[in-house]
């Protein structure tokens, strides 16, 4: 154990002397407040009009409960602000009336919404007769958040495991690991030894991230059961690549592989309906999002993340006996 | 000349690196996604739950025309679950809509909150107005503008209200744009990203093995200079880029894109991302220092893709990245008719933007060489 822990120092030490200062103290804050900045204003967005200036200050102050208004000093550039790449609509007086300038490119229904809107305004419809009540169940977070949160942690993880990739690269370029089979530590011993730097990475990240974007307050044990063994396949992987590879390059291109399965298992968990969800099922990173996103939503109960970690360790552990004989191999 | 031999030998190697394979394998998985997993059109299917406390009749109605709006016309007993009780549902599936019925009111409120559809609604008689009344259970981060169109969906005038904004006339300034489908429009992200930016990435990598290997040094004291050498290695991410990306859009697009303007972009954008990566690289000495901050690049440029997909949200800082308008870009030359003049000022932008890394990388490989 303790020679472990003199590996594990090592590469603390090497790699805070290099860049890891900078990512490890740096990026999950700057991430963290990004993802506080952006998701208020992502939740927020309906639709964006743009009006001409004092011209009609009532329904500017009308549609400022449905909509971004934004004010502009002629039709002119009210059609200058329309032609721009992003999705605004304009309404603009015609006579007693108003025509709706749109760019072209936008789908149906927001333009149904848009018409909707400047109708509701002309008829005269207020708040007030409306017909519905809202209630609320007083949930403050929104989902977009989660979402960053949730992709950021598996990022965080991954990156460990490329961490761990280039470290071995190093150490074999430098010659230094035939140097370990003339030491008292064992092969396993130094398989662990290489991993901690790697589990330190999404570790740290993880509890950053969950910190400042105001998770504090989940169940910490489940979240650190679920961020621990969603570790142990990007680290195999990691180990994998950089056992295998002889340049940085070669295992930075395989690495990139394993966004895919991650970007894919995101896709179908928010967008596919239930009876498509099996699809991703072989992904650990499917499982791993849906434990985190649970804990998130302060709904897992330990049942789920015991099922739902069981299933990234039994996929890990499928992964390590496939591809034992290639790490024996890499090592000898 | 001298330049033309280098790209040519730089490209022979690499095409015998395990890496070309990788990134050849990685555009066949994307291609095969494309072509059999993202479907052609699709609309994300929205989640309903609702419950009726209606006159016998008005709820017969009001089945009825749900009924008809089903698309196998056939109502579907589910089982849903709350705390271990096992409620039954009945499923109304729509275009684009899974709706449920549930019975009591006390289970809907329950499991809107648990389940989190897109809407929870009670419907029932007002007994003051005589009109329908709804009942909305939301959340709670739902914005005020959100919750405000709720509200005012639901209007006494709801009839007169959606005939007037039918009768509302929509001038477009683009007239005839084709919307493209749901596969075709993750074609501009995807090639963004397993194209011109990874050879960012790809590039420093491939500086850092030449260090190792003592190749720059080397060629110090050749007659060949330093430019050459580092202009071999953006053409040959340049071209691995457009192989790549022509293998995803070939197949997905067959004839609708302008091919001669994707093929600009992509030369352009190419180099624009390998020269930023050529001058990260100059600045380390091996990947594992540069690492945190072509990472950091990395994430900020994957950034646009989040305006992309979600056109009313782009913020004036989103903006100003220049991902955001080369994924436009990538988007107007597959289009049809798509804004030819757009593309080739991002294009001129991404040279010129390139031109200016490039120098600068070139600097400072020589004042490295130097020491």
């Amino acid at each position: 154990m303790k020679r472990i822990l003199v590996i594990f120092a090592r590469d603390l030490k090497v790699n805070i002397r290099e860049f890891l200062t900078l990512y490890i103290i740096l990026v999950p804050v700057i991430f963290g407040i990004a993802i506080n900045l952006i998701a208020p204003s992502v939740n927020d967005t309906t639709v964006n009009l743009a009006l001409i200036e004092n011209e009609n200050v009532e329904m500017q102050e009308y549609l400022e409960d449905f909509a971004k208004v934004s004010l502009y000093e002629d039709e002119e550039a009210l059609e200058e602000r329309v032609a721009r790449r992003d999705e605004v609509f304009a309404y603009v007086p015609d006579g007693d009336t108003y025509y709706i300038l749109a760019q072209g490119n936008e789908t149906e229904q927001m333009t149904d919404i848009v018409a909707f809107i400047l109708a509701a305004y002309e008829d005269g419809a207020t708040l007030s007769n409306s017909t519905a009540e809202i209630h609320e169940f007083g949930e403050v977070v929104s989902p977009i958040k989660k979402l960053l949160v949730n992709i950021f942690m598996m990022f965080s993880a991954i990156l460990g495991g490329m961490l761990i990739a280039i470290n071995i690269i190093e150490e074999k370029v430098d010659k230094t690991i035939r140097a370990v089979h003339l030491t008292p530590i064992s092969k396993t011993g130094y398989i662990f030894g290489k991993s901690l730097i790697g589990a330190f990475i999404p570790l740290y990240g993880s509890v950053c991230m969950l910190l400042i974007t105001g998770f504090s307050d989940i169940n910490w044990l489940q979240m650190m059961v679920i961020v621990v063994v969603s570790m142990v396949i990007s680290i195999l992987f990691g180990f994998i690549q950089g056992i295998n590879n002889s340049s940085v390059m070669d295992a930075a291109g395989s690495v990139k592989m394993l966004f895919l399965p991650l970007a894919g298992s995101v896709a179908v968990a928010e967008l596919l309906s239930d009876k498509w969800q099996w699809v991703v099922y072989w992904s650990p990173f499917y499982w791993t999002y849906k434990g985190i996103e649970k804990i998130l939503t302060y709904q897992a109960e330990w049942k789920e993340i015991f099922i739902y970690s069981g299933i990234v360790v039994l996929i890990s552990i499928i992964i390590y006996i496939l591809l034992m004989p290639r790490i024996r191999k890499g090592l000898s | 000349m001298k330049l033309w031999y280098s790209y040519l030998k730089e490209l022979k190697l690499s095409s015998k690196g395990f890496y070309f394979y990788i990134e050849i394998i990685m555009t066949l998985i994307i291609l095969v996604l494309l072509l059999f997993v993202i479907p052609e059109n699709y609309s994300p299917t929205e989640e309903e739950y609702l419950s009726l406390d209606l006159p016998k009749a008005v709820e017969e109605y009001y089945l009825d025309e749900m009924l008809e709006e089903d698309l196998d016309g056939k109502v579907e007993k589910v089982e849903l679950e709350l705390d271990d009780e096992v409620i039954v549902a009945d499923l109304y599936e729509t275009e684009g809509q899974e709706i449920y019925i549930i019975k009591d009111k006390e289970d809907l409120i329950g499991l809107t909150k648990a389940d989190r559809p897109r809407i929870g609604a009670l419907i029932s008689m007002d007994s003051e107005t005589g009109g329908i009344k709804y009942d909305y259970y939301i959340q709670g981060y739902e914005s005020d503008r959100m919750k405000n169109l709720y509200r005012i969906i639901n209007n006494e005038n709801i009839e007169g209200i959606i005939a007037d904004a039918e009768g509302i006339e929509v001038k477009e300034l683009q007239v005839g744009y084709e919307q493209l489908n749901t596969r075709q429009n993750s074609v501009p992200a995807l090639i963004t990203f397993n194209g011109s930016l990874m050879g960012m990435f790809i590039i420093a990598a491939y500086i850092f093995l030449d260090k190792q290997e003592g190749v720059i040094k080397a060629y110090a004291v050749t007659a060949s200079k330093v430019w050459h050498y580092l202009m071999s290695k953006v053409l040959t991410l340049v071209t691995v880029t457009i192989i790549t990306t022509m293998m995803i859009v070939i197949p997905v697009m067959r004839t609708q894109p302008a091919y001669w303007a994707l093929l600009i972009l992509l030369i352009t954008s190419a180099f624009f991302s390998s020269s930023l990566g050529l001058l990260i690289s100059g600045f380390f000495d091996n990947m594992t220092q540069s690492f945190g901050v072509i990472y950091v690049f990395m994430m900020l440029f994957m950034l646009p893709a989040i305006s992309y997909f979600i056109p009313s949200w782009s913020p004036g800082w989103m903006q100003a990245i220049p991902i955001y308008y080369l994924i436009l870009a990538f988007k107007e030359t597959i289009l049809v008719n798509g804004d030819m003049q757009f593309v080739m000022l991002v294009s001129l932008g991404f040279l010129l933007g390139g031109g200016i890394l490039f120098l600068l990388a070139n600097n400072k490989f020589k004042k490295n060489l130097a020491i």
